[in-house]
């Protein structure tokens, strides 16, 4: 991690934001299934998934990304995510003709290419996906194929 | 998961901090939040971030949970020599951007060397 004071401080500062990102994954609510083999945070983008009767809906944060950045598809029994996300380039061009002399005190926003697969829990019908991504949050909504829907039964009485 | 909590809970937003010679700029993730409602404040050096987030809920049971909603929370502590005056802000599709203009007295400055 780039230092962004001389001296102890800078120390002092990483021991800070480690405490921080530490208490934030204590502080997060942990699935309801347990937490997963892989740490949450090493895959990107982290999801939210719900089931309802009529629906998979999977919730992802894509900060920065345009609708045409990602790439939605239904493949199998899996929901998979693509896309990219281009970071700044290491030297920005300044107004002059010379690249401006810059200096990153923090580098914490990923960037490059991703995929990530969710599994569905019920068939859903891939023809009906659909997708929206406002102020960075992406929700996509999976209707179930019409078998895997709940139906009521009536009971008849004689 | 108790929703009504949601709100209280605040998140770190993840940042890059350029130091550009002329300004400071300092882009953060915060994914959700509204922007019309994001408070930027410079106050004795210190930039500080308030981005609040509508509480939402998908519909249904709750499958797989990565992460949790709230307000995002940061502050900087960036020093004297900038101009409050010029800060300004914008955030598009979840990535707020803030530039932080030094005061021109102590910026960077080139001193071309003649020669006799």
């Amino acid at each position: 991690m780039p230092a962004f004071h001389a001296g102890i401080a800078p120390r002092l500062e990483d021991l800070r934001d480690e405490f921080d990102r530490l208490w934030t994954s204590l502080t997060a609510a942990p699935p309801l299934h347990g937490w997963p083999a892989t740490p949450a945070e090493r895959l990107f983008p982290a999801v939210n998934v719900s089931e309802s009767d009529e629906a998979i809906l999977v919730e992802a944060e894509l900060p920065g990304l345009d609708a045409s950045d990602v790439d939605i598809s239904v493949a199998g029994d899996e929901l998979v995510l693509r896309g990219s996300r281009t970071g700044r380039p290491e030297q920005p061009a300044g107004n002059g003709e010379k690249p401006a002399a810059v200096t990153w005190h923090r580098r914490e926003r990923g960037s490059g290419t991703f995929e990530r697969r969710i599994e569905l829990p019920v068939a859903v019908d891939a023809t009906r996906v659909e997708a929206r991504l406002v102020d960075g949050v992406l929700t996509v909504t999976c209707p179930k194929a019409p078998q895997a829907q709940p139906r009521k039964v009536a009971v008849r009485s004689s | 998961m108790a929703t009504e909590t949601q709100t209280e809970l605040t998140y770190r937003p993840n940042v890059d901090i350029c130091d550009c010679g002329a300004e400071v700029l300092i882009v953060a993730d915060v994914p959700g939040a509204t922007p019309d409602a994001i408070d930027v404040s410079f106050d004795d050096g210190v930039l500080s971030v308030h981005a609040p987030v509508a509480a939402r809920t998908l519909p249904g049971r709750i499958l797989q949970q990565e992460y949790g909603i709230g307000d995002y929370r940061r502050s900087f502590k960036l020093g004297d020599g900038f101009d409050a005056s010029l800060i300004s802000a914008e955030c598009r599709r979840g990535v707020l951007e803030i530039h932080v203009p030094r005061l021109a007295a102590v910026r960077p400055r080139k001193i071309a060397v003649r020669t006799a």
